[in-house]
């Protein structure tokens, strides 16, 4: 044996079995039908989890899932605050994530405020994003009362017909024919209009510059503006057509109207729109802006159903939030306590009596169990502390990641193959040898992702298939050189040295200049860009050792060689 | 005997560069088109890179792509790029494509969905995968590709210029910036949609086409030590590149072998990206005999310091 060679094979030796060692469990939960696995988790539970953590996981491009990236609005808060507000609010959603009931999530943070929240195996994405994406803050406010809330409105209305110029003080009854029929017509308008966007254009076109004496929207009538758009319903505000929504928005955002509204009270929209007697309506409500008491004092929520068969979400205070809820409920009975979620009304039931720690929220109508619990857990896990939006939404369903691996594999095992033939019809016995070595490159690669627990994913799955057809590359260099040498004349002996010394260099060369470009893609990518980088990387390193150091042992265990077959 | 592909060749390289130079020139203008195009948002950029909406799925039965497009229209879509896809496992599959809005972000895909159920009660509409991406994440990621892009080709600069000298180190960033550039401008030509992946294949390429050309750098550096007279200097990289012929062709050919199977077996979800390494590794075997090496003498042949071996 040539010197050296000892600890060559021994080293190869110790890497096969160590990544084989990796691989078994992967391998034989791969293999295990879903019968098996069943059948796994129930009799031994524990050893199922432990082979859980083992295996490596699938991507969510192969597995089916949701993936979507989250920016945290840190504007409003101060910078004390900003500065832990992304990683509270990870932890945040990682308690409601692991209430959802999903399993292994990942919940990261990128960035300085975004947060890559991932849900493999997610059917119902819609629910899943409401989930993560809610603020949660949960605060009870008191109703301004019904006389004083429509003395507002009728303020309001005078004010801007006053605006537009319509005398109010000749309104004689047959006025009010035409005002209703002004306002069909202002709906017939609407309906025709196809789209929001039209719509929305429309209303900007219409509006000159915000102030004081600027034109209304068309489709608003111009006598009692707002009070025509307003269905009183009682102590629970007003209700509104749902397509005439934003024109009582654009009103109530006007600067001369923000003006009139007092600083005690503020407009709130409900959480849902109802159907009244065929026709979609959303709640309007004018609410005391002093909060009395908010979900900071919530320890535990549940959801259940009222002596009315109606879902609710009870509710228990810690004791401070029991005292303040006793005082607020005590002094306001027979009024209506108005539940805010992020700034809309769930509902606002009528204070029936003192309420000290334990409580219950009415759900609004058109709400279901399922909305109930869903409350429930995100009271639970807690408000987040400063809005987020989804940036990114990323959903693969299951079908495609079935397929995606199936192709993937395939496409694998077939193009190595193809290398394989290639390499052993075109260089023959030595062939075979650096056929040996691409092996070796392929179980040491996946060895290293096992360790890792890197996650599989089809780009990383190109990649090892690029990487194997990318590592034959070496051998290719040394056996040429090898040839080249032996054309010159060389003994083979000589020859092989001189192949392998001389084809070092280039051998490095390339080496080097991928693994820059796979170092660049690395920094700069996500997901399954970085996947891919990372198979590249370590296939290519890896390559270094096999092609070059495994073959060479090879080689180096005859002396002598009187011919060679290359 | 060793079989070999090809025998001992003469092929003027160098001699034939005005032609190369010709060819490569209008590839790479081509690129650069596609680039600008790219940056105004008129190519067929990926949604990562655009930022919208994009939803690929199936129908159960057969839907004409008309109804497809009234019933997008019917919910305020009308302006969807709608797309059938033949030559799938599933026929009846669409690919919905809607730009980005700055107000909704990216809550549209399920709009989209109910909207689809909507009109099409019978025909179940199977969801594949949904990409929704906000036009500020779009912009992030094209200036973050840019940069991969730039400290990719300053690595392979210093680093070639390390192992052989500045030269051949302009050369080969040359050579490289001359793929990146054909393959996109390749694409652009084709209207084939430039992903995130097909950037990274595309830069995976550039490094790994750089084997090639190290390979015959190599040998250009091995053989002028060897040469004295000045007659002797083109023809000297000539034979370079000839006497590496096999190895770059076999070096070229496994991984093309691997590519092309890829493209073939490995699903949509590969396609593009297969199709741009495939392209790669050709232009890249191309530039290294046809750019890199010509470049190289061009700039020996002009320059003061004549003839410096490497």
């Amino acid at each position: 044996m040539a010197r050296g060679q000892t600890w060559k094979i021994g080293l190869t030796a110790f890497l096969l079995l160590g990544s084989l060692w990796y691989l078994y469990p992967s391998a034989s939960l791969w293999q295990m039908s879903s019968a098996a696995r069943d059948e796994m988790a129930q009799n031994d539970p524990k050893g199922w989890i432990d082979l859980q953590k083992k295996v490596m996981k699938l991507g969510l491009d192969l597995k089916g899932g949701m993936r979507v990236v989250l920016q945290v609005d840190r504007s409003k808060l101060n910078p004390d605050e900003a500065k832990d507000a992304v990683d509270r609010a990870k932890e945040i959603l990682r308690n409601r994530v692991d209430q959802f009931g999903v399993t292994e999530p990942v919940i990261q943070v990128q960035g300085q405020d975004r947060i890559v929240v991932e849900l493999p195996g997610i059917s119902d994405v819609a629910r899943a994003q409401e989930l993560i994406g809610r603020t949660a803050q949960l605060e009870f406010k008191l109703t301004e009362s019904p006389e004083q809330a429509q003395l507002l409105v009728d303020r309001i209305d005078r004010s801007l017909e006053a605006a537009a110029g319509v005398d109010t003080a000749a309104e004689t009854p047959p006025k009010t024919d035409t005002a209703k029929s002004e306002k069909k017509d202002v709906l017939e308008e609407l309906f025709k209009s196809d789209t929001a966007r039209k719509r929305a254009e429309s209303l900007q076109t219409a509006q000159t510059i915000p102030d004081t004496g600027a034109v209304l929207p068309p489709q608003i009538p111009k006598e009692k503006p707002l009070s025509s758009l307003l269905e009183p319903a009682g102590a629970m505000g007003w209700t509104v057509l749902k397509d005439e929504v934003p024109l009582v928005q654009n009103i109530l955002s006007r600067p001369d109207v923000m003006k009139l509204i007092p600083p005690d009270v503020a407009f709130a929209w409900g959480t849902r729109s109802q159907f009244m007697g065929g026709t979609q309506v959303e709640r309007l409500h004018l609410l005391k802006r002093q909060v009395e008491m908010s979900g900071k004092y919530l320890t535990d929520a549940k959801p259940s159903f009222d002596q009315f068969r109606k879902p609710i979400v009870s509710f228990q205070l810690t004791r401070e939030g029991g005292r303040i809820f006793a005082r607020v409920t005590g002094a306001n009975i027979k009024k209506p306590l108005a539940i805010v979620l992020d700034g809309r009304v769930e509902s606002a039931p009528e204070i029936q009596s003192r309420i000290q720690d334990r409580g219950q929220i009415t759900m609004g109508t058109g709400s279901s169990y399922e909305d109930a619990n869903d409350l429930s857990i995100v009271l639970r896990a807690g408000a987040l502390p400063a809005p987020v939006t989804i940036i990114e939404n990323n959903v693969v369903g299951p079908s495609l990641g079935q397929d995606s691996i199936h192709r993937g594999v395939t496409a694998s095992i077939i193009g190595t193959l193809i290398v394989f033939l290639i390499i052993a019809f075109y260089y023959q016995l030595s062939g075979l040898i650096a056929d040996f070595a691409l092996l070796l490159n392929a179980v040491f690669l996946l060895g290293v992702m096992a360790v890792l627990h890197a996650t599989v994913t089809m780009p990383g799955i190109a990649g090892v298939v690029l990487t194997l057809g990318i590592s034959v590359d070496s051998n290719v260099l040394i056996f040429e050189r090898i040839r080249e040498e032996m054309r010159a004349g060389k003994t083979v002996r000589h020859a092989i040295d001189a192949g392998y010394a001389r084809a070092l260099a280039a051998i490095i060369d390339s080496h080097v200049t991928t693994l820059i470009t796979a170092l660049a893609l690395f920094i700069f990518g996500t997901g399954p860009v970085k996947g891919f980088a990372v198979t590249l990387f370590w296939g290519v390193s890896i390559s270094l050792y096999t092609a070059v150091v495994v073959t060479r042992a090879v080689f180096d265990f005859r002396k002598t060689y009187q011919t060679l077959s290359i | 005997m060793p079989i070999r592909i090809i025998g001992d060749t003469n092929v003027d390289f160098i001699g034939k560069r005005k032609y190369a130079f010709l060819f490569s020139g209008a590839l790479v203008v081509l690129g650069l088109v596609a680039v600008v195009m790219m940056t105004l948002g008129r190519a067929n950029l990926g949604i990562q890179f655009t930022g919208g909406t994009l939803i690929e799925g199936y129908f159960a039965q057969t839907v004409d792509i008309g109804q497809v497009r009234q019933a997008l229209a019917s919910g305020g879509f009308g302006d969807a790029e709608i797309l059938q896809i033949t030559g799938r496992q599933q026929t009846n599959f669409f690919l919905i494509r809607i730009k980005a809005d700055p107000v909704e972000g990216t809550r549209k895909a399920q709009t989209v969905l109910d909207v689809l159920k909507q009109f099409f009660p019978d025909n179940a509409f199977h969801m594949d995968s949904v990409h929704e991406v906000g036009p500020a994440v779009g912009k992030t990621l094209q200036s973050q590709t840019r940069w991969a892009v730039i400290i990719s080709l300053l690595g392979i600069l210093v680093y070639i210029t390390i192992r052989f000298d500045f030269r051949f180190g302009v050369a080969a960033t040359i050579a490289t910036f001359h793929d990146v550039l054909a393959v996109l401008g390749i694409f652009y030509l084709l209207n084939r949609e430039v992903t995130i992946l097909v950037i990274s294949a595309v830069l995976t390429l550039a490094g790994y086409s750089l084997t090639d050309t190290v390979i015959v750098y190599d040998r250009i550096r091995e053989n002028l030590k060897k040469f004295h007279r000045k007659a002797d200097f083109m023809p000297a990289i000539n034979r370079s590149i000839n006497e590496v012929l096999g190895r770059t062709i076999m070096t070229s050919l496994t991984v093309m072998v691997v590519v092309v199977t890829l493209y073939f077996v490995g699903g949509p979800v590969l396609r593009d990206f297969s199709l741009a390494l495939i392209m790669g590794v050709i232009i890249g075997t191309y530039s290294s005999w046809f750019v890199a090496s010509p470049i190289y003498v061009e700039w020996e042949n002009r320059s003061a310091k004549r003839f410096r071996s490497a």
